[in-house]
């Protein structure tokens, strides 16, 4: 018997004794697999406005609110970042978010950070001032974007980097202006008893304003929230598809079944 | 000859503890350990000294060497106290096991669990310390009923996503919800009757029961981890700011779970209400708040064949959450039965240095609970179990005063904050927090904690009456 036989015969005894315990998992939904370009076309083509239900399904205190409430704070939260945009470029003299975050003296770093958690991390902002733009996530993106179709849906105005960087320094703005910006101003009143009350902001309303503040100071076509979709399935077609399809249901719009582009 | 015997059972211990905290098959470990501390000091009986036997009357047996009171034991009634009445004994504790899994997954399948933590975030809001601390508070309710690997994960994969939907760093987010997981475990009685287990038979001491405990100690071992966690954990953010994050947050299993009815949220505490207060069954009040939660819930709307598959689907689930588990706790009563065998020869060795006084050994174990972490001598989910045959049998200390002192270094140490629990390494992999940065929160936290819960020991369950000792 050779050492290798040896070995082999032995292997699962060894595995046996001194194999290590083996860590708990849970098991994820599964989706059909959707070609990229046609999930890009149904997502982009959705108002900025109609992504409340999106948008609100994300926010810890969502259960708080009416539809009719969560209608009316999508459409402040898109002006608001609207008007910021405008108004930033007009005080820094470009629309260029790597300009403006020079000028406003963020720092901002570009690390790889590989991201394969159920939580797609593409970028953050850190208070006072730093900015992490996450290139594991934008190289994926790159690479998707080398499909001429899917480059043209998503326009030549889009560069990954830039759009994350300009939805990050919204997150700035809103520090800078606190006391004045509808995100910060704007709270629900969670309970109250008696004098003692808790009044929150909505994240939802930080999040639609910085993607219009986005959208705007890179001239897209379409509300960035597209780009969770298109992100993601850099990482897993499967789950950019199960996104997709819960974004879908969530605005209430049929997709269609059997398609494997 | 028994000193050269006890170095080798010293060695085989180190051996052990070497063993788990490289994380290897506990169960296979601890049979490797039973054969090897049954063959050690009963083959060593043939070499030592007569006096020796005659001061160690454990170790007797067979017609040359018949017990003081005449009578005469036989090898083969030693191994089947170790190899068969000692697992079968524990049978009423894997019963436990069995339903406690069950309810989990009845709180989980019905959405209870999920309301719950949603409810709460509901009363938080956009303050992270405020949420945080609902949070854990609970988490920790919850896990007084719940436990095993599934239930902490459905519920991490609710809790974690909206703490860091909230700007918390996911380490941070990580090691408050395994602090308050194992907060909530100091009064599971699934858990209690799992490390009672490992004192005492589970006939014996009726008076040492849950509710017992649970007044007298448990109660405060609980409020001090929840309590110390919490505000670490607003230490921690104090120092490293919440952040806004662009992250898209695709679909967990519970997404599209509807919130359960407000009035059965109460449900998950019902079995250790039931049980501290009026010391009802355990398993009656898991059977009792499960059929409430699957009826009050509507899970019970189908035919009685669909219901009957239902209940039968969450019980086969739930001893799932439950099996790598149940191997290693029915091989550790084999190593709980042949330590008192080992025993004599330990006393000759480290019988003058190990602790006989309640203060010193306190102290002793908070000043080494870091050797609770990996495995390693001080955890009954670990090697512990063999410092515990020790200990017990080289100097006597009252069962609750002993259950406290092993209690911290399993629950606090080893469930709360080492990697090598098995949820903590899901945790790990699920928010890509490295090892190193969970050990940075979570041993500050099993030190602080553990000390304060020592104190509670000695001040609570010291200088216990003769009732409580065996």
């Amino acid at each position: 018997m050779t050492r290798e036989e040896i070995a082999k015969v032995l292997k699962p005894i060894a595995d046996g004794l001194f194999g290590k315990q083996r860590r708990p998992s849970y098991e994820k939904p599964h989706y059909e697999i959707r070609g990229l370009n046609d999930m890009l076309r149904d997502l982009t083509a959705i108002a900025p406005d109609d992504w409340w239900p999106y948008a609100f399904s994300r926010d810890p205190v969502n259960g708080k609110l009416t539809d009719g409430q969560r209608v009316q704070l999508m459409y402040k939260s898109v002006q608001c970042g609207y008007a910021y945009a405008d108004k930033i470029a007009d005080e820094y003299g470009t629309d260029d978010p790597v300009q403006i975050a020079k000028k406003m003296g963020m720092v901002v770093t570009y690390p790889e950070f590989p991201e394969r958690t159920d939580r797609v991390l593409f970028a953050e902002f850190k208070p006072a001032n730093q900015i992490r733009i996450y290139m594991d996530a934008v190289n994926k993106a790159k690479d998707l974007l080398r499909d001429r179709t899917t480059a043209e849906i998503l326009t030549d105005n889009l560069d990954v980097s830039k759009l994350l960087l300009s939805h990050e320094l919204f997150h700035y703005i809103e520090e800078k202006y606190k006391d004045t910006i509808f995100t910060r101003t704007e709270k629900i009143r969670l309970w109250e008893l008696g004098p003692l009350h808790n009044d929150s902001v909505l994240l939802a309303d930080s999040e639609a304003a910085a993607m219009a503040f986005a959208q705007r100071l890179n001239h897209l076509s379409y509300f960035p929230y597209v780009l969770d979709v298109f992100m993601v399935y850099g990482y897993s077609m499967e789950e950019a598809s199960g996104l997709y399809e819960e974004m879908m249901t969530l605005l209430g719009r049929g997709y269609e079944k059997g398609d494997k582009t | 000859m028994q000193y050269v015997i006890g170095v080798i059972l010293l060695l085989t211990f180190f051996g052990l503890a070497y063993y788990c905290i490289k994380g290897h098959n506990l169960m296979i470990g601890f049979l490797v350990i039973t054969i090897i501390w049954t063959v050690l000091p009963l083959l060593g009986t043939l070499f030592v000294g007569g006096d020796f036997l005659d001061a160690n009357e454990v170790l007797k047996f067979g017609a040359s060497h018949p017990l003081s009171d005449g009578t005469t034991r036989k090898l083969v009634d030693i191994l089947n106290g170790i190899y068969q009445s000692a697992p079968e004994g524990w049978g009423t504790t894997l019963v436990n096991v069995c339903w406690g899994a069950w309810f989990g997954r009845v709180l989980m399948d019905t959405g209870i669990a999920s309301t719950l933590i949603r409810k709460t975030v509901e009363l938080g809001g956009d303050k992270p310390i405020i949420t945080v601390t609902l949070l854990n508070i609970v988490t920790a309710i919850i896990f007084t009923s719940m436990t095993g690997a599934g239930p902490v994960i459905a519920i991490g994969v609710i809790v974690l996503p909206i703490m860091m939907s909230l700007g918390v760093p996911k380490a941070i987010a990580l090691f408050s919800f395994m602090g308050s997981v194992a907060a909530g475990i100091y009064l599971n009685p699934v858990n209690f009757a799992q490390y009672r287990a490992f004192f005492i038979e589970p006939s014996q001491m009726p008076d040492f029961t849950l509710g017992w405990y649970a007044r007298h100690w448990g109660y405060a071992a609980l409020v001090i981890m929840l309590v110390v966690t919490t505000i670490l954990t607003a230490v921690y953010l104090k120092k490293n700011k919440a952040s806004h994050a662009w992250a898209a947050q695709t679909r967990g299993p519970q997404a599209s779970q509807k919130d359960a009815p407000l009035y059965t949220l109460i449900l998950p505490i019902v079995p250790v209400a039931l049980n501290i207060a009026f010391n009802f069954s355990v398993i009656g009040g898991f059977v009792i708040a499960g059929f409430a939660a699957l009826f009050l819930c509507g899970r019970m709307k189908g035919t009685f064949k669909e219901n009957c598959q239902l209940v039968n689907k969450l019980y086969y689930d739930g001893v799932v959450d439950t099996a790598p588990l149940v191997g290693f706790l029915l091989t550790l009563p084999m190593f709980n039965s042949v330590a008192k065998y080992a025993s004599p020869y330990f006393k000759v060795i480290l019988g003058g240095v190990m602790p006989k006084n309640e203060l010193v050994v306190c102290i002793v174990f908070a000043v080494l609970l870091g050797l609770g972490l990996f495995r390693g001598p001080m955890t009954l989910v670990g090697c512990g179990a063999a410092t515990l045959g020790v200990l017990q049998n080289v100097a006597s200390f009252s069962v609750p005063f002993l259950y406290g002192v092993f209690a911290i270094p399993t629950i606090t140490v080893n469930i709360g904050s080492c990697i090598t629990q098995s949820w903590v390494a899901w945790g790990l992999a699920y928010t890509k927090v490295e090892s190193k940065d969970f050990l940075k929160l979570s041993i500050p936290n099993a030190y602080i904690t553990g000390i304060i819960q020592y104190a509670a020991v000695y001040l609570l369950l010291g200088g216990l009456g003769a009732q409580w000792f065996i």
